[in-house]
């Protein structure tokens, strides 16, 4: 179900370009606008639909839920953590969806860039970044030696 | 005052004033044929009015003829006006400062050309301040752009001198301004070859901003108005096939 853009739509502000995991979304060299320039190798996970400020970025749906012809369109709207989806099928039926994109405000979360860098115990420990604190716990249960099936450790 | 001279009157050492006026009316001219020519090309008009019948059939609600009125207004106001399209507010800004640079530089250089051509017509100061303004708004916005927010150099990591096809108008664009403010300051010196230099290269790059509406993005002004309208029009009278605002608020 790969995305694709609407050119009129499209201010080509370079979100998209910015957010796609998969380096496909990319400017026209003729009329400076995003395009999908690889379909085939889009992993379809809407980061483009999701970030798009002008709602540009549209999606072929699969044929089991959305037969040829239809539209499905994304609004995103940050005040709101929600975003709404219109599928709109040929014979003129619709269906609205309104999901909540996120529990915490927009721009809330801080980016790996904004945390110190991790010293050398920290890189040799078996917690994760932010580990316990991120998951507001004191201490993650963990196996002690003794624990474990001998011939483990 | 420096630059409160008529450049266009100081013109009248090398090149006779009906030469300029003819040269405006070939540029007009030539962005009228290019327009033309994009639009054929393209089918936009086709497809505008195609769009419009589509939603006009498919409409759900019926809009009055005020409804249309204060759409077109609203349209005006904050897509041409204040180039309300783009969610950057660097972009935004540069975008204005080029807009109405451009204007500004555009009515004044026509006002000189056809109101004022010799010295024996002096224009009022305010005219070639005016055409300063509007030149000094243009560079910044333009050079602003050109380096900083191009979406392929900015997003795309492209080098900024690698140019493609969209950089048609930028480049001639700045290229026309650029030498149209070197050709003035030139001229202030009174270094007649530097002039002609000068002059002639102002003129190879308007001539290049013009002539090539047919292939660079200039058309845009008139269309993109139509699209943000038609665009206004599909939202209120629920053709659009964009969801409806969300009423529910999880977090609230």
């Amino acid at each position: 179900m790969p995305t694709f853009v609407y050119m009129t739509n499209c201010d080509g502000c370079g979100e998209c370009v910015d957010i796609c995991p998969s380096d496909i979304m990319h400017i026209d060299p003729t009329h400076r606008r995003a395009y999908n320039s690889e379909p085939n190798f889009c992993w379809e996970c809407y980061s483009c639909v999701k970030a798009c400020p002008q709602q540009a970025i549209d999606a072929r749906g699969y044929s089991d839920f959305a037969p040829l012809g239809h539209s499905v369109r994304a609004l995103r709207e940050e005040e709101k953590s929600t975003i709404s989806w219109k599928l709109r099928f040929r014979d003129g039926r619709e269906k609205n969806f309104v999901s909540p994109i996120r529990t915490t405000p927009w721009g809330s979360i801080k980016s790996a860039s904004d945390y110190e860098v991790p010293g050398q115990e920290a890189m040799q420990s078996q917690e994760l970044a932010h580990e316990p604190g991120g998951l507001h716990i004191d201490e993650l249960p963990a196996l002690t030696p003794d624990q474990l099936k001998p011939g483990v450790v | 005052m420096m630059f409160a001279i008529n450049p266009f009157a100081e013109l009248t050492a090398f090149l006779p004033p009906i030469a300029m006026q003819i040269y405006i009316i070939l540029m007009i001219f030539a962005v009228f044929v290019g327009t033309l020519a994009d639009m054929i090309h393209k089918s936009s008009g086709q497809y505008f009015a195609q769009r419009r019948r589509k939603s006009e059939t498919a409409a759900i609600r019926e809009l009055s003829s005020a409804d249309k009125v204060s759409m077109a207004i609203r349209t005006l106001a904050i897509e041409v006006a204040t180039a309300g399209e783009f969610c950057n507010v660097q972009r935004r800004i540069s975008h204005v400062l080029m807009f109405y640079g451009f204007i500004i530089y555009l009515v004044t250089t026509v006002i000189m050309v056809f109101g004022y051509p010799t010295q024996d017509t002096p224009a009022p100061t305010f005219i070639p301040l005016l055409w300063n303004v509007g030149v000094i708004m243009t560079l910044i916005g333009g050079y602003w752009f050109f380096f900083f927010l191009r979406v392929n150099v900015a997003h795309d990591g492209q080098p900024v001198f690698r140019l493609v096809l969209a950089d048609l108008f930028i480049v001639t664009l700045l290229g026309s301004v650029t030498f149209a403010f070197a050709w003035e300051i030139v001229q202030m010196t009174g270094n007649l070859t530097a002039t002609k230099i000068t002059f002639g290269l102002y003129i190879l790059f308007t001539t290049l901003l013009f002539g090539s509406v047919r292939w660079s993005k200039l058309a845009h002004m008139f269309f993109k108005p139509v699209v943000a309208f038609q665009r206004r029009v599909e939202e209120a009278n629920g053709v659009s096939s964009l969801p409806e605002p969300a009423t529910r608020n999880d977090r609230s």
